[in-house]
């Protein structure tokens, strides 16, 4: 299990003053007793900062060192799962509350810089936070990055907007190795594919959707168990069940499955959504007869195939934080889910 | 063994050199600049409060405007309270301003201007006991140097003693900003000038790189651990970079800037320092001369870049309108003072080779400009790659070489990159790690810079500065990079502000299959 944050320090910050204000902070820290600093990547964080009308207040800054002033209802949520992603892949967190508002070039930025301490008292690490505030043109937003990565560990861009309403501003993620977002929160499946699709060409950053995973061991089921079925299932031949709000993977599921089965982008397999009850997908392939079964739910997935017994494998479910902390310790690219996106984003520029 | 003359010389027998006891003044030509407010005047106020100026000691600000003491010291208190690493401490301040004077002179071709600062020096060593040694500083433009040195020199300000231990007689020692010329000729011009007055080891010639604290561990690193050492040559390195990024546009310097350009203003001299530091062979003592004349020997190892070689080995490039840190910027042909159709490189990109059996093969690439994305300084030494087999057997694995990097600004320390497996049951490789701030592993802010050369001058220690021939090198060096630039008229490429430089400079080292490091 990771170490939970011990103690806090932050200070608010100018985006000029930073390093200089880091730097004071683990000379402060340092007098306490040895803290190892720990990095071994950068993790940009984009998310928006929702206009207010008076009283600006800071974002889910943190005070003195008893932790944060929650002030922001959803920030504090996102905050708490840095915090937890950080202690198990430590990480320069440099986030940027964006402003969505018109860029006015004479307003200033603001920015605050903390460090989180974890462990033990006898081998305390921390890491370092550096929340800038914006409300500049987004052409502008690479400087920020570039300005305040560390250039000598890999960085990531993890957009926690809905990638398909709030569209990514590319020569940011540019900046990144690897953009990590989460499909669970599309509300517009083609909108969000489309967002992506640029990327999938990109030999410089991977792309990692954090509701892939969750398919991890249904494909393994499948291809463990369909070493004796014909090939040449068709779309036609296919049919998939979602719960309520997983489309997205399901999405993924056909997008995977049409590109390693060499599907056309016209033909598309029957989706439905289902009951609101605990399988979150179900898959049917080979028609009536059904060739194949495979059901996912929470907690296992268990395959059928006429002629022998049902396979039931056990379906880890890791902690948020330690499902992103994962995708941020992989270091190459997920050729799978690069496959399926493809498909996908070829199957809605194709008309029919 | 020695035989120790004074009580003063018993008593300080054992002490470190660092420590100073004997009384000096020192004199700042310039007293009322920039450098003085910003620099000068705050390290000397920090080397007071941690104990290590000598007890008896005057500082004396000279300019041209007429202004008091009391005056002086309330200028020297704004710039310690804006720019020193420590806050005004009022008790401190009180001790260190009574050390303070000023003294108006002006630079002109017969004596006067300088024999009422003579009879103003005289008066007051003589009430606080200081017995004429004299530290002169020459904070002032290149332009005025040999015009000051002279005028020292008619108006018998110079005892002509270099130590006390060859004399009875007070010491005196110059010391001289950078830039030190425009090119070899005005460089020997200035040296030759100098010389007529000051022996060479009377003379400090600064370059304020060699005080950090990061640049003085280069050799503690290569030096006192035997881990690395016995890696850094030809059959392990496979190259080396040297970045000095500064996130500043040309300001207010762009008088100076435009007549000098990035390769004058860095690569002469910082880059090369840090180069010769990082490359020279194991000096056989820490002597100044022993570890100078190691220096040079890389300066003069380094293989001459002239004609169809610049182009290929050598960027250059100018930044243009762009962002920095969210805020727009403006290009440099737009910055005030600047010419709308300037030629002034703010960006120097190059390859450069040690022609000698250690570093033979080795590609130093060198990088420095202005507006780029952060300040930041760094040399970087990438380790070969280990063999395509095991675990960096393509199209899977792809380790990152071993490097070792060695931050200079800011954030001090060093690092060093090593390829580890991820806790689990698969083999999973992620580079980490091992690093070294001095941050936070000694709780304290390093001294700046000026701190630690004020003090090695005023304890007669020339480590940490130039020597007439090594600056002489390395202008050697640049001349031949100079002079094809000055017959081109290539257009030459620009940046946008807040990036790593222009295109070029991206293609020059990926034609040789490596990347510059992300800083």
């Amino acid at each position: 299990m990771a170490a939970a944050v011990v103690e806090r320090a932050w200070r608010p910050s100018t985006p000029d003053a930073v390093e200089r204000d880091l730097a004071a902070l683990w000379r402060d820290l340092s007098q306490h007793g040895a803290i190892a600093r720990a990095v071994m990547s950068n993790l940009v964080v984009f998310r928006l900062r929702e206009r207010r009308s008076s009283a600006r207040r800071g974002p889910t800054r943190l005070e003195g060192r008893d932790g944060p002033e929650r002030q922001d209802g959803a920030g504090d949520s996102l905050d708490d799962l840095i915090d937890r992603v950080v202690a198990r892949h430590p990480s320069r967190t440099i986030v940027i509350e964006h402003d969505r508002g018109d860029y006015d070039p004479g307003q200033p930025m603001g920015a605050d810089v903390g460090v989180s301490v974890f462990g033990r008292p006898s081998a305390k690490y921390a890491i370092e936070w550096i929340v800038v505030r914006s409300a500049c043109a987004d052409a502008s937003l690479p400087s920020i990055v570039r300005r305040f990565v560390r250039g000598d560990v890999p960085t990531s861009v993890w957009w926690t907007e809905d990638v398909s309403c709030v569209p990514l501003r590319l020569a940011l993620v540019e900046t990144g190795r690897q953009l990590l977002y989460d499909s669970r929160r599309w509300r517009n499946l083609p909108a969000g594919i489309r967002a992506v699709a640029p990327l999938l060409t990109s030999a410089r950053v991977d792309v990692a959707d954090l509701n892939w995973p969750r398919l991890a061991h249904l494909r393994l089921a499948l291809v463990h168990a369909s070493a004796s079925v014909p090939s040449g299932i068709a779309a036609g031949d296919t049919q998939i069940t979602y719960r309520p709000g997983e489309e997205p993977l399901a999405w993924l599921l056909a997008g995977w499955l049409a590109a390693r089965l060499g599907w056309s982008p016209k033909k598309w397999p029957t989706m439905n959504e289902g009951r609101d009850d605990d399988d979150v997908l179900s898959l049917q392939m080979g028609g009536d007869a059904g060739v194949l079964t495979v059901t996912l739910d929470d907690h296992r997935v268990r395959l059928e195939q006429p002629g022998a017994p049902p396979l039931v494998a056990a379906v880890p479910r890791p902690a948020d934080a330690e499902a992103i902390a994962a995708q941020l310790r992989a270091r190459s690219t997920e050729t799978a889910l690069r496959d399926a996106l493809t498909w996908l984003s070829k199957r809605i520029a194709s008309p029919g | 063994m020695t035989s120790l003359a004074t009580l003063s010389e018993q008593l300080a027998a054992g002490e470190s050199r660092s420590i100073v006891t004997e009384p000096v003044t020192l004199v700042i030509f310039g007293g009322g600049g920039d450098l003085a407010h910003r620099k000068l005047l705050p390290a000397l106020y920090n080397l007071h409060l941690d104990g290590l100026l000598p007890p008896r000691v005057a500082i004396v600000g000279v300019g041209r405007s007429a202004i008091t003491d009391e005056a002086y010291r309330a200028f020297a208190k704004d710039g310690i309270s804006r720019f020193s690493r420590r806050p005004v401490d009022e008790r401190g301040w009180q001790t260190f301003a009574a050390s303070i004077f000023f003294a108006t002179a002006t630079i002109d071709e017969d004596n006067h201007g300088f024999a009422s600062l003579g009879a103003r020096l005289d008066v007051i060593e003589h009430e606080r006991g200081l017995t004429g040694n004299r530290v002169y500083y020459l904070a002032i433009p290149p332009t005025l140097i040999a015009p000051t040195v002279n005028q020292l020199d008619r108006a018998r300000f110079l005892p002509r003693a270099v130590t006390r231990v060859d004399h009875p007689l007070p010491f005196a020692r110059l010391i001289v900003e950078k830039p030190i010329g425009r090119d070899l000729e005005s460089a020997r011009a200035i040296n030759d000038a100098v010389a007529r007055v000051f022996d060479e080891r009377q003379i400090y010639r600064i370059d304020h790189y060699l005080g950090k604290e990061t640049v003085q561990n280069i050799l503690v690193l290569r030096f006192a651990n035997s881990i690395f050492e016995p890696l850094l040559n030809q059959k392990y390195v496979d190259h080396v970079q040297i970045t000095v990024a500064e996130e500043e546009g040309v300001g207010t310097r762009a008088g100076y800037y435009e007549e000098a350009g990035a390769l004058r203003d860095m690569v002469q001299n910082h880059i090369l320092q840090l180069l010769s530091l990082m490359a020279l062979e194991p000096p056989r003592s820490l002597d100044a001369d022993v570890v100078r004349d190691e220096k040079l020997e890389v300066l003069l190892s380094l293989r001459p870049i002239d004609g169809d070689a610049v182009d290929a080995n050598v960027v250059r490039g100018q930044y243009g309108a762009g962002f920095q840190v969210g805020k727009p910027v403006r290009g440099y042909r737009e910055e005030e003072k600047v010419k709308p159709d300037s030629r002034t490189e703010t960006f120097v990109a190059m390859q450069a080779f040690i022609d000698n059996w250690r570093w033979a093969g080795v590609p130093f690439f060198l990088r420095t400009g202005k507006r780029l994305p952060k300040r930041a300084s760094e040399i970087s030494i990438h380790l070969k790659a280990v063999p395509p087999i095991l675990f960096n057997r393509p199209p899977d694995g792809h380790l990152d070489p071993n490097v070792l990097s060695i931050r200079i600004q800011p954030d001090e320390g060093f690092a060093l990159g090593i390829s580890s497996k991820i806790p689990g049951p698969r083999v999973r490789i992620y580079p980490v790690q091992m690093d070294f701030h001095y941050g936070s592993t000694f709780g304290a802010s390093s001294p700046e810079a000026y701190e630690r050369l004020l003090l090695d001058v005023m304890a007669g220690d020339a480590t940490l500065f130039m020597r007439r021939d090594a600056v002489e090198a390395a202008w050697r060096w640049v001349m031949p990079i100079l002079n094809r630039w000055e017959a081109s008229t290539d257009p030459i490429p620009t940046y946008p502000a807040g990036t790593w430089g222009p295109a070029e400079a991206d293609r020059l080292i990926q034609s040789t299959g490596r990347e510059w490091r992300p800083l």
